[in-house]
């Protein structure tokens, strides 16, 4: 009882009565350091597909075929608007906020590697990693069209009753193969350092 | 040596890409293949001559002397069952009929235990389908309803539905959508867009609700429908309805549980009222490599696709009655030729003990778990590895199997012809 009179008498202060009904706050802007959904510049897409190896979000990107040009579709209920994509992109095809700004003031850039690794116990060979990889795909259009691997130039394939890792280096780390893998067996271990160049010397 | 584009003889996919390395008389190497493709054509141990039960021992015997065995199982039965079909081509499924014709048996294959009911539903409100060409080129939705493809046919996804690429898409499976209705988060739900997650036996419901919502009647379901959500439904239905061509693949999960053929009358419906507003099409996941292709050259002889009684001297057919499983749990048949199937591992208990109560012949390359209840075993070549012939795909195509290898097994169809010529040879006399 005690303290709703308490409650009762505190709200009742004029100066708490005003304040309530009269205070000012900014408007709201948006910053100019906000990050959006990244957007694209308008620049030419090489489909090197590194937008999609450096995003952490499942999903949330994928680099898709327009008619002859390569663009990449960023979906908003998946993307967490972190920017990685933004800074790792080469080609400055994607821009939010001054992500882009800020990485050519510093001089910052994305080193990375990959490697591939099946677990054999988990995988049913059903080539749904290997048919799904955007490399695979440009490599062997075979493979592309019918889902029947003709080429050995491609990443990896489904050979010898098992999925073979055969050219890890031309991984562009897109995760693509992870994320259309129903057995969670494939997994992309990326190794991506930030790095910073002094005076056109990396550090 | 490496032979190309051999035929995989595992499921009914059907895949015709394999690239298979032979080394001497042996298969070493399978390339494109999936998990279940890949052993099938690796194999097992076979049998290495036909055999028969001497008490508790196996004797091997001659060919000529287990066929002769059969065909007077056979012609000294009242009420031969000839079953199983479904691991073999379609030129030994005609001998099987013309046999069971000869000797007014029952011949049974085994979608009376699998896709027997979608037969049945088909029969009643007709079969919107399509190749899974069309599937490939066409389809931006996909449901997969009662079945888990990584698991049963592991390529159908790469292959045939989903990420190899659309001749009317532009970014293959980025364009498709997948949508997996089950009652456990398979492997395939792991790559869907949408997994409607149904309790057991609610299969029925979903579909009469997602019919009503096509309807437009969507304000009479419900919040809850057999553990899915309204909004669920409503999304899943819009998917379909914006769909541009959708197909529906089910499996054993929505044939063969309570409400069985209705289920698929169901689905089809749905379907069929789906295409009052865009393309859609609804399939059957075929297990067996060649099921379909029993259905088939069964209908094509009799008119009937499966459980066929010819003791009237034409050919009758009553699922429930002439179906292998109720043949023999009522006890009637007195001998039993076992072709390319392991009734043993899948056939209700009763059933199996009166197997072990008659006479039963079993053609197969490997011994199984109905080998312990037969008299005599005749091992065959495999089908698409040292055998050729006709297999018929999920979806209706005839694929001719080739043979990769040479053995001196024999394969089903020239076994069953001599039992054959035999059979009518005695009937003649
Ligand atoms: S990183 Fe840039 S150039 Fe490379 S695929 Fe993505 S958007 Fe295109
Ligand atoms: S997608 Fe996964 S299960 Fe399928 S072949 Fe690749 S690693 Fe194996
Ligand atoms: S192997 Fe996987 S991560 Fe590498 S490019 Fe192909 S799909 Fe992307
Ligand atoms: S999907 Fe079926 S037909 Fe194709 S390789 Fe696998 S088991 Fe054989």
């Amino acid at each position: 009882m005690r303290s709703i009179v308490y409650y009762v008498r505190e709200f009742l202060r004029p100066e708490w009565l005003k304040k309530f009904f009269f205070v000012k706050t900014a408007p709201l802007v948006t910053p100019p350091y906000f990050k959006g959904y990244p957007t694209l510049t308008g620049k030419d897409c090489t489909g090197c597909f590194t937008c999609m190896m450096i995003c952490p979000a499942p999903d949330a990107i994928a680099v898709l075929r327009r008619k002859e040009q390569w663009e990449p579709e960023v979906y908003p209920g998946h993307c967490i608007r972190c920017g990685l994509c933004v800074e790792a992109c080469p080609e400055g095809v994607l821009a939010s906020g001054r992500v882009t700004d800020l990485a050519r003031r510093d001089a910052t850039a994305f080193w990375h590697s990959f490697h591939l690794e099946v677990d054999e116990s988990l995988c049913m060979r059903c080539g749904n990693c290997c048919v799904s990889c955007p490399i695979n795909r440009q490599i062997d259009p075979q493979l592309a069209g019918t889902g029947t691997s003709t080429s050995d130039e491609v990443i990896m394939r489904v050979s010898s009753g098992r999925v073979r890792i055969l050219h890890e280096e031309k991984c562009t780390g897109c995760k693509t193969c992870e994320t259309q893998c129903p057995s969670g067996a494939i997994r992309v271990a990326r190794m991506v350092e930030g790095v910073q160049f002094l005076d056109g010397v990396e550090s | 040596m490496n032979v190309k584009d051999a035929v995989c003889p595992f499921c009914g996919c059907l895949c015709d890409d394999i690239e298979v390395e032979i080394e001497g008389d042996r298969l070493v190497g399978v390339t494109n293949a999936c998990e279940l493709g890949a052993t099938k054509f690796l194999g097992g141990e076979r049998l290495k001559s036909p055999i028969r039960r001497e008490g508790k021992a196996w004797k091997e015997i001659s060919y000529d002397e287990a066929i002769r065995y059969a065909a007077d199982m056979l012609l000294d039965a009242e009420r031969p069952l000839l079953y199983g079909w479904s691991g073999t081509h379609g030129e030994a499924q005609c001998v099987g009929v013309h046999m069971a014709e000869l000797v007014r048996g029952v011949i049974d294959n085994t979608s009376s235990v699998c896709h027997g009911p979608s037969v049945l539903a088909i029969q009643e409100v007709g079969h919107p389908g399509c190749t899974l060409g069309v599937v490939k080129n066409r389809a931006d939705l996909l449901i997969y309803w009662g079945s888990n493809p990584i698991d049963a046919h592991p390529r159908h996804l790469s292959r045939y539905t989903c990420y190899a690429e659309g001749f009317f898409l532009e970014n293959a499976f980025r364009d498709r959508k997948v949508v997996v209705v089950d009652v456990r988060k398979t492997q395939t739900a792991n790559i869907a867009d949408e997994f409607v997650r149904v309790r057991p036996g609610g299969d029925y419901a979903i579909l009469s609700a997602l019919r009503t919502i096509v309807r437009g009647k969507t304000d009479t379901i419900p919040r809850m429908v057999a553990g899915v959500t309204r909004d669920q439904l409503i999304r899943v239905a819009d998917l379909c309805l914006n769909a541009k061509f959708g197909a529906v693949y089910f499996g054993l999960g929505l044939t063969m549980i309570p409400g069985k053929y209705k289920n698929i009358r169901n689905a089809i419906e749905l379907v069929t009222e789906l295409n009052r507003h865009t393309k859609f099409t609804i399939s059957a996941m075929r297990g067996h490599y060649n099921v379909y292709g029993s259905n088939e050259v069964n209908t094509w002889m009799t008119g009937y696709p499966f459980a066929i009684d010819f003791s009237r001297g034409i050919a009758f057919y009553n699922p429930g009655e002439t179906t292998a499983v109720d043949v023999l749990a009522r006890k009637e048949c007195d001998a039993a030729l076992i072709v390319g199937s392991d009734p043993a591992a899948h056939f209700p208990r009763r059933c199996i003990e009166h197997l072990a109560e008659i006479p039963v012949v079993q053609l197969d390359p490997y011994p199984n778990a109905t080998t312990a209840f037969c008299k005599v075993q005749i091992p065959v070549a495999v089908t698409g590895v040292d055998a050729e012939g006709t297999a018929y795909r999920m979806d209706g195509v005839p694929i001719r199997t080739r043979k990769v290898l040479s053995s001196d097994y024999l394969s089903d169809e020239e076994v069953l012809s001599r039992m054959y010529a035999l059979m009518q040879e005695a009937l003649k006399r």
